[in-house]
């Protein structure tokens, strides 16, 4: 067993509190724009993704899971699309509770 | 199978009120979703090693969902590592027949699954052993599988924060998975009636803290709201509205979120 190197569930207000950590987080792609991925957060945040997996369809949902570099961009490691049917409200729910009650949980 | 899983009962030790007495050692039958933070801290800090213990519950089956990594197949056997996000964790799914290596023949590095398994031999092993793994199809199951030992811990933990007891029936809508989830609303109304104790007026000031903060304006931003307004909006000295404060953070009724002075309502969304 190892959590030496957690993945935080954040989303756009939470990334910025997480600068240069590991992170993890579902955008809604918007566009791309050249090696760069547009997407929306579930907190309705606009968030770049540079990375080199670029295949996750517009309007489908991705998680990122990589570096914060900006308080409003990720480093990708991995990209994951999850579809179309994604019920981002409660994506947002779980980002706050992980990080704030239920912290220990998590990290 | 699946559902019988996420049954509201699969995972709590009992359905009876008296949680002190319903988590008694012994009930090896449950199966209970987790994290492997939850797992490890749980391992780490148990003296019998053999065992697991989370919140006071005796764990028997463990359900994990994460991504794969390292996957080694052969004849007999398909090792693999998990993660979860929360931490790595390293299993084994024997194979015993044609079902078992179709199971474990569809599972590639990468992929998000869900694995039913028993944490029972990791002492001598170091790894937990798989019954089941299956591929995520709906990732709104990821996210469910996250607030399952949420609410788990929070059932567990209730006898130290008495009072929240009352938001647990609709802390999940576990009915409206499929379709989508509600937002969780919390009977504000019920947790009034629990907390008005008439027991002077230091109560009343946390009580009229808490009720700021669960006001609909105060849930609806991200950051929630700051101390300051706080003590603007009530006319109360600041001393004791950071008491007040300090007091439901403690409790785990409030958590500050951008900053030192900016706070939450856990319960209200």
């Amino acid at each position: 067993m190892d959590t030496s190197s957690p993945t935080v569930f954040v989303n756009g207000e939470l990334l910025k509190l997480y600068m240069g950590r590991r992170v993890r987080t579902v955008v809604q792609v918007i566009r791309n724009e050249g090696g760069a991925v547009v997407g929306q957060s579930t907190d309705n945040q606009q968030l770049t993704v540079k990375g080199p997996d670029q295949s996750v369809p517009v309007m489908h949902f991705m998680e990122v899971i990589g570096v914060a570099d900006g308080p409003q961009s990720i480093r990708a490691e991995i990209c994951t699309d999850f579809g179309s049917n994604f019920d981002t409200a409660s994506y947002n729910g779980l980002c706050k509770l992980a990080n704030g009650q239920f912290k220990n949980l998590f990290l | 199978m699946y559902s019988s899983q996420y049954d509201g009962g699969a995972f709590v030790s009992s359905q009876s009120p008296d949680s002190s007495v319903a988590k008694t050692r012994g009930n090896r039958s449950t199966t209970i979703p987790l994290t492997v933070k939850q797992i490890t801290d749980a391992y780490e800090s148990s003296s019998q090693k053999s065992e697991l213990i989370v919140d006071g519950v005796d764990v028997g089956n463990i359900v994990l969902v994460g991504m794969v990594c390292n996957k080694a197949s052969r004849a007999t056997d398909a090792t693999f590592t998990l993660d979860d996000g929360t931490g790595r964790m390293d299993f084994i799914r024997w194979v015993n027949d044609a079902a078992d290596s179709s199971e474990t023949a569809i599972i590639e590095n990468g992929m998000y699954v869900s694995i039913v398994g028993s944490f029972k031999g990791f002492n001598e092993r170091k790894r937990a052993t798989a019954f089941a793994i299956r591929p995520i199809k709906d990732h709104n199951q990821i996210v469910l599988h996250f607030i399952q030992p949420i609410r788990m811990h929070l059932e567990n933990t209730k006898s130290k924060v008495g009072s929240l007891s009352q938001t647990q029936q609709s802390f999940v809508n576990e009915s409206s998975f499929s379709s989508g989830y509600k937002e969780p609303q919390t009977p504000v109304s019920n947790y009034a009636s629990v907390n008005s104790k008439a027991q002077g007026s230091e109560t009343d000031i946390y009580k009229l803290v808490l009720d700021v903060l669960q006001e609909p304006s105060s849930l609806a931003s991200e950051h929630g709201i700051h101390v300051d307004e706080v003590v603007q909006r009530l006319g109360l000295p600041a001393k004791k509205v950071k008491e007040a404060i300090d007091y439901h953070v403690d409790v785990g009724h409030i958590y500050s979120t951008i900053d030192d002075f900016h706070f939450k309502s856990a319960l209200g969304d």
